[in-house]
């Protein structure tokens, strides 16, 4: 097993979190790092196997290292008890009314432009 | 034994055996929406903490090793944007021009819906950046005075509804493009549309990834601007 594409990714998030620190910009360094490697990819013209390979396997495993971060939300504590109406009910008629917005939007301008 | 509960040996043990029975359970439902890896699983994490009364955030704490990587998976998704390039620069224009509007959406109705519905000033502030993938969420929330728990649950919450309902919104608007399809899911949904539109397909995948980045940027701009503004 080759390591070379998951130290490249390594790489490229350690140079999006030092770009961070020096600039006190306010992306988080593995956005920052994506950017670098896409940009680092449309110069190199091509993805190399090992790096492609580790991508997939990672991309594959989202749904797993969001559990923990999702589990969160079951433990906001008794504070918040009297704020779960605003809460939920602004994130799901939100999310549901972004969905539509964008896609009804995408819709018209993609139909136009194709 | 609350020692060995708050162990990262026991951490990560319990959340890879929930996600490995998470899977199955989706898999063997036919793909069951709601009993999708990240929800289900995260049930069961929740169950368990919930009945060995152990403390999340001492539990979430011990499986660090496993939440690092959330970091290089996001690095890992320029490659299938890069892969996709060819088809996203054909659709620049409509790109930015969703993003810019649904960005400024996404934010705007949460806010306004909390509003209405009486919601306290912090959960308001908190639930501005909940469009946004996570980490740059935290930060815009702090910025604009919300709080990182309960912005990092609006998040989660946000991809959750995100994938529980985009086939039926995309029926009604009757999308059927995958580009559409997956840019529409990550400006909603951030990672947890990503993961699902990987699902779906390569296309759908890398269009999701650019939403998710887009949208992560432009809000860490966007959000603290409008909300100044308001005020």
């Amino acid at each position: 097993m080759k390591l070379s594409g998951l130290i490249t990714l390594l790489l490229f998030h350690l140079l999006g979190e030092a770009i961070v620190q020096l600039t006190g910009l306010f992306i988080p360094g593995a956005v920052v790092g994506l950017l670098l490697l896409f940009f680092a990819l449309l110069l190199r013209g091509r993805v190399p196997g090992s790096l492609e390979q580790s991508s997939k396997t990672l991309i594959g495993f989202l749904p797993l290292l969001l559990i923990l971060p999702s589990a969160g939300i079951f433990f906001l504590g008794e504070n918040f008890n009297d704020q779960w109406l605003a809460f939920a009910g602004a994130i799901v008629a939100g999310t549901l009314l972004t969905l539509v917005f964008c896609a009804l939007l995408m819709k018209l301008m993609v139909g136009r432009h194709d | 034994m609350t020692e060995l509960y708050t162990s990262p040996l026991f951490a990560i043990t319990a959340v890879l055996a929930a996600y490995q029975l998470a899977v199955w359970l989706y898999e063997t439902s036919n793909r069951l929406v709601w009993l999708h890896p990240t929800i289900s699983g995260a049930l069961l994490v929740a169950a368990l903490l919930a009945s060995l009364d152990i403390d999340y955030h001492r539990f979430s704490d011990a499986a660090y090793w496993l939440t690092f990587w959330l970091g290089p998976a996001t690095v890992a998704l320029a490659i299938p944007l890069y892969q996709q390039w060819h088809l996203i620069r054909k659709m620049a224009g409509p790109l930015l021009l969703t993003l810019i509007a649904g960005a400024a959406f996404a934010c705007l109705s949460a806010v306004a819906i909390a509003w209405y519905l009486g919601g306290s000033e912090i959960t308001l502030l908190s639930l501005s950046a909940k469009s946004v993938t996570t980490p740059i969420a935290i930060g815009i929330s702090e910025s604009v005075g919300g709080l990182a728990t309960i912005t990092a649950s609006a998040v989660i919450l946000t991809g959750i509804v995100g994938i529980v309902f985009v086939n039926l919104t995309m029926k009604i608007c009757r999308i059927d493009d995958d580009r559409i399809w997956g840019f529409c899911l990550g400006l909603s949904a951030h990672a947890i549309g990503t993961a699902r539109a990987f699902e779906r397909s390569p296309v759908a995948g890398a269009f999701s990834s650019l939403a998710l980045c887009l949208t992560g940027s432009y809000s860490a701009v966007f959000i603290p601007l409008a909300l100044q503004w308001f005020r």
